[in-house]
């Protein structure tokens, strides 16, 4: 199966697009979750597209550009991982074993990017000299451009002429590399749940932790992760509640109790 | 020293926050980060309180300097500097400073865990999660949480115009329960997330005689998602170590997975050569 040059160009707007929700509100399409999926749909194999995008999106969970760091570009990887698995017919495991090494190689690019954008940022200084404030607004709007490029132009290149090199680099590729990488896409997801216990008290609130993991581990197939989000919401209530009644004091306790002897009179009065 | 005409309405403060949702980063660069986008955010209030020349040029290269915060938090900062130039104008430019680089560090601290660490953590491992049993309604989480918080970045911004100066201490100690239950819940999911996303048997077997033993089933009985369990605790506890960053992680988990996958015939080359 040969890609469209239609879905190349749609592709490339959308990563186009992507990157700036990455750097505004981020809503979704700037996540490898939305990149797999959009690819799996543009190009008719959505199941593909969710399992490469899923897959990418829980390894990278923990990975975020906190105070301006670059992280790998994993947006640019899940769609081509996902057109690449789509097109080979290779299957979901392909992609992901294909996206990490991208998004790994350009990350190079992010780090261009950014410099760029030091250009603008001269240019808006020389404006404000002059007091010329739509100068200063221009220079910040251009500085969209170097973020978007530096997705648009490796996607649009490595989709249109990717399929034939990573085809002929797959007839080289031994057996056990395969299988490596297909257990390699498996794993992988835990160094984004890794890296989300580096930033969250794990020590001091281990132990729902573990009850997250008990619930999932055992519960398995009649258990849902959202039921177990349900279950930690409760937890966090129940614990801001202790804290908020300890905080008001012995005394606010020694009162409530008289209160619920009031209640329990007054029921009895009806009956 | 702005005069009492030049008094800001909503719809500059409408305008300031829709720039500051769409144009706080486009500009980023090494040198001021987020400078140039916090310049382009506050213009519309410029525009209004500063109709000189001369004073326009004080604020604009004020306004260019180094700033860098969690997007979401950046509304607070915001809000607040609009509301002391309102007061002071260009009077005083070493307060406005000093709010903006005060407030973006202890901001950036609480908003990357709440609004990236945790968020994430919740939103996003859910939606993958409904992606991989083929659920593409999954996707339509993340785009719920985002509008709840864009309306939350809206009231930070008006939050911080009303409160000015004030609200750095006071907002903290509020953000503090509020974190803290937060990652609980973000604790739990992560826990959860662990044997329902490391979808990795064993492909191990031993075989005496007739007997063929799967290690799987051996591990299965001690504790379901043990593997999975042992993979994530290393991994972190890889990631507590100085040079260890998450690209470095990638590696060391493919090279696991090589071995893992080839388990077998590791065991069957090491047995053929005895």
């Amino acid at each position: 199966m040969s890609i469209s040059i239609v879905a190349i160009i749609i592709l490339t707007l959308y990563v186009g697009i992507g990157q700036l929700d990455a750097i505004s509100i981020q809503m979704g399409p700037y996540t490898p979750l939305f990149g797999g999926t959009i690819t799996g749909l543009v190009l008719g194999d959505l199941q593909t597209g969710l399992i490469v995008g899923g897959t990418l999106q829980l390894m990278t969970l923990g990975v975020a550009t906190f105070g301006g760091a670059t992280v790998p570009d994993f947006l640019s990887g899940s769609v081509m991982g996902a057109a690449f698995a789509i097109l080979s017919g290779k299957g979901p495991e392909y992609g992901i074993g294909l996206a990490v090494p991208i998004g790994l190689l350009l990350t190079q690019l992010d780090i261009v990017g950014r410099m760029t954008n030091t250009f603008f940022q001269h240019m808006a200084d020389k404006a404000a000299e002059k007091g010329d404030y739509k100068g200063v607004e221009r220079a910040n709007l251009l500085g969209a451009l170097p973020w978007m490029l530096t997705r648009m132009i490796p996607v649009f290149i490595g989709l249109t002429f990717g399929d034939h090199v990573v085809n002929a680099i797959n007839a080289f590729i031994p057996e056990w590399v395969m299988v490596g990488l297909k257990t390699a896409g498996a794993i992988l997801p835990a160094m984004g749940i890794a890296i989300l216990m580096r930033y969250l008290p794990l020590k001091k609130y281990f132990p729902f932790y573990i009850i997250g993991f008990v619930l999932m581990a055992f519960g398995g197939a009649n258990f849902s992760l959202l039921g177990a989000a349900l279950v930690g919401l409760a937890f966090a209530g129940i614990y801001l509640l202790t804290k908020r009644e300890a905080g008001a004091g012995s005394a606010a306790t020694s009162n409530q109790s008289s209160t619920v002897y009031v209640d329990d009179e007054e029921v009895e009065i009806d009956e | 020293m702005s005069n009492e005409t030049n008094k800001l309405t909503k719809k500059d403060i409408r305008k300031v926050y829709i720039r500051n949702l769409f144009g706080l980063q486009l500009g980023w660069n090494y040198e001021k980060m987020q400078g140039l986008g916090y310049a382009y955010v506050i213009m519309p209030a410029l525009k209004k309180l500063y109709t000189t020349k001369e004073e326009m040029t004080k604020a604009l290269k004020l306004q260019l300097g180094f700033f860098n915060t969690t997007p979401a938090m950046s509304h607070l900062i915001v809000g607040a500097d609009m509301a002391l130039e309102e007061e002071f104008g260009m009077s005083d430019p070493t307060a406005i400073a000093g709010l903006k680089t005060g407030l973006m560090g202890p901001f950036a601290g609480v908003g990357d865990t709440l609004f990236v660490a945790i968020y994430r953590a919740i939103i996003f491992s859910i939606a993958s999660y409904m992606a991989l049993s083929g659920q593409v309604i999954g996707l339509i989480i993340p785009i719920i949480a985002c509008l709840a918080v864009l309306w939350v970045r809206y009231k930070f911004t008006y939050l911080g115009y009303v409160q000015g100066r004030k609200l750095a201490t006071e907002f903290a100690g509020q953000m503090k329960a509020f974190t803290e239950g937060a990652s609980i819940l973000g604790l739990t999911v992560v826990g959860a997330l662990i044997p329902s996303v490391i979808n990795f048997t064993l492909p191990l077997e031993y075989k005496m005689g007739e007997v063929t033993l799967s290690v799987q089933d051996m591990l299965d009985k001690i504790l379901p998602g043990l593997l999975p369990l042992g993979i994530v605790l290393f991994s972190y506890w890889l990631l507590g170590k100085k040079k260890m960053n998450s690209t470095r992680l990638i590696f060391v988990l493919i090279a696991l997975g090589m071995v893992l996958g080839n388990l077998q015939n590791i065991f069957s080359f090491i047995a053929s050569l005895f």
